[in-house]
């Protein structure tokens, strides 16, 4: 019985270990919505520490071919993910006309962009961390590292 | 067999010391970075037309210094923008620059037009100052024309049937353009240039006011853009 118990804590600690680090890391959101007829809602969260475990899956090629299209602004996005990441809680950018809103933010080390539109509506949080895993991952592979 | 519960148990106490390390570690980032005291460049942008558009912008100037230099793209490498024909009309920028940092305090250049125009450049406290006062009716619409000269649009104005008042007003930190300029010839460096003027106080660097649009860019400490942000 106690055997179990232990078993259990365990189990508990693991879980309360991966949920931690899942909180720490944050979490990837998309949501859409397009409020013609037919138009498309996508709703996605994603623990952000999955993302740069998926990018182990995925072909060099294709990372490589990523990397190419987008070396220009690789370092760019890897410093403005850096840098951002020490700010506080700070509104970047911030349009509004008439109907239209759009802000760019930074929330809790994620930034964040609002577009509130009559026709849509987009919502996304990504970590910064998160940019700067995913492009350090792409230039290691770029680098052949 | 008896071991396995002492490693559980070592394993337990383990994940949730690393859990609760883990929890506490972004609010300790936080606290480090809530105290930071950065410079922050803000620019608003407020139209006076029945939607009311705004635009509000917050960079810290640290981010803009270090991001800068990561662009290579046209003109801009390295934080520096190359100039490959810097057409003043004959005037040695950089000499000019130099006598006016020589010089006194005072008003370099006045100029009141018939229609209004009234232009004046002067030095004070450290500080290049433009201000320039449009009562012609013949501001904000420069479009280029068909033969590629930049020409004033005032059919606007004429409609309205009133003058459209503009008052633009710069006030530089004349350390800060020497900074921008003391790159090579036909250079000017952004970083420095922003280095700069993150050790200036808090500044309004730009003001233009007009009929349609009030434009503020100004630097001070604070990260927000609200109408408390400013200078003033």
């Amino acid at each position: 019985m106690i055997m179990f118990a232990k078993i259990g804590l365990g189990v508990v600690g693991a879980v309360a270990l991966t949920g931690a680090y899942t909180f720490r890391e944050g979490v990837m959101r998309v949501d859409v919505d397009e409020y013609r007829g037919g138009g498309d809602h996508v709703h996605m969260w994603m623990p952000a520490a999955a993302i740069p475990m998926v990018m182990q899956f995925v072909p060099d090629r294709y990372l490589q071919k990523a990397g190419h299209d987008a070396r220009e602004w690789m370092p760019v996005a890897r410093v403005a993910a850096h840098e951002l990441g020490k700010l506080p809680d700070s509104t970047l950018l911030e349009v509004k006309d008439g109907e239209q809103h759009v802000l760019i933010s930074t929330v809790n080390g994620a930034i964040r962009i609002d577009v509130t539109d009559p026709q849509e509506t987009v919502h996304v949080v990504c970590p910064l961390a998160t940019i700067e895993d995913v492009t350090d991952e792409i230039a290691n592979i770029r680098s052949g590292a | 067999m008896i071991r396995m519960p002492k490693l559980f148990n070592r394993f337990n106490h383990t994940s949730l010391v690393l859990a609760a390390a883990l929890l506490v570690s972004p609010l300790a980032g936080y606290a480090q970075t809530a105290s930071h005291s950065d410079r922050w460049l803000h620019v608003r942008v407020i139209s006076s037309d029945a939607k009311g558009e705004t635009v509000c912008v917050n960079v810290p100037l640290e981010l803009a210094e270090k991001i800068l230099p990561t662009i290579n793209k046209n003109q801009l490498h390295g934080g520096k923008v190359t100039i490959d024909k810097f057409d003043a009309n004959g005037v040695d920028f950089r000499a000019l620059l130099d006598a006016v940092r020589s010089s006194k305090d005072g008003e370099f250049v006045t100029v009141n037009g018939k229609d209004g125009e009234d232009v004046r450049v002067a030095k004070q406290g450290g500080f290049l100052l433009v201000h320039v006062t449009d009562g012609s009716g013949h501001i904000g619409h420069h479009h280029m024309n068909k033969d590629g000269d930049d020409k004033k649009d005032e059919s606007a104005n004429k409609e309205s049937g009133k003058p459209n008042v503009s008052h633009v007003e710069v006030k530089i930190p004349l350390s800060v353009v020497d900074a921008m300029f003391s790159a090579g010839k036909d250079e000017i460096d952004l970083v420095a240039g922003l280095r700069m003027l993150s050790t200036q106080g808090d500044t309004e660097l730009v003001s233009v006011k007009d009929e349609e649009n009030t434009v503020r860019v100004w630097v001070d400490s604070k990260n927000t853009n609200g109408p408390d942000g400013g200078t003033r």
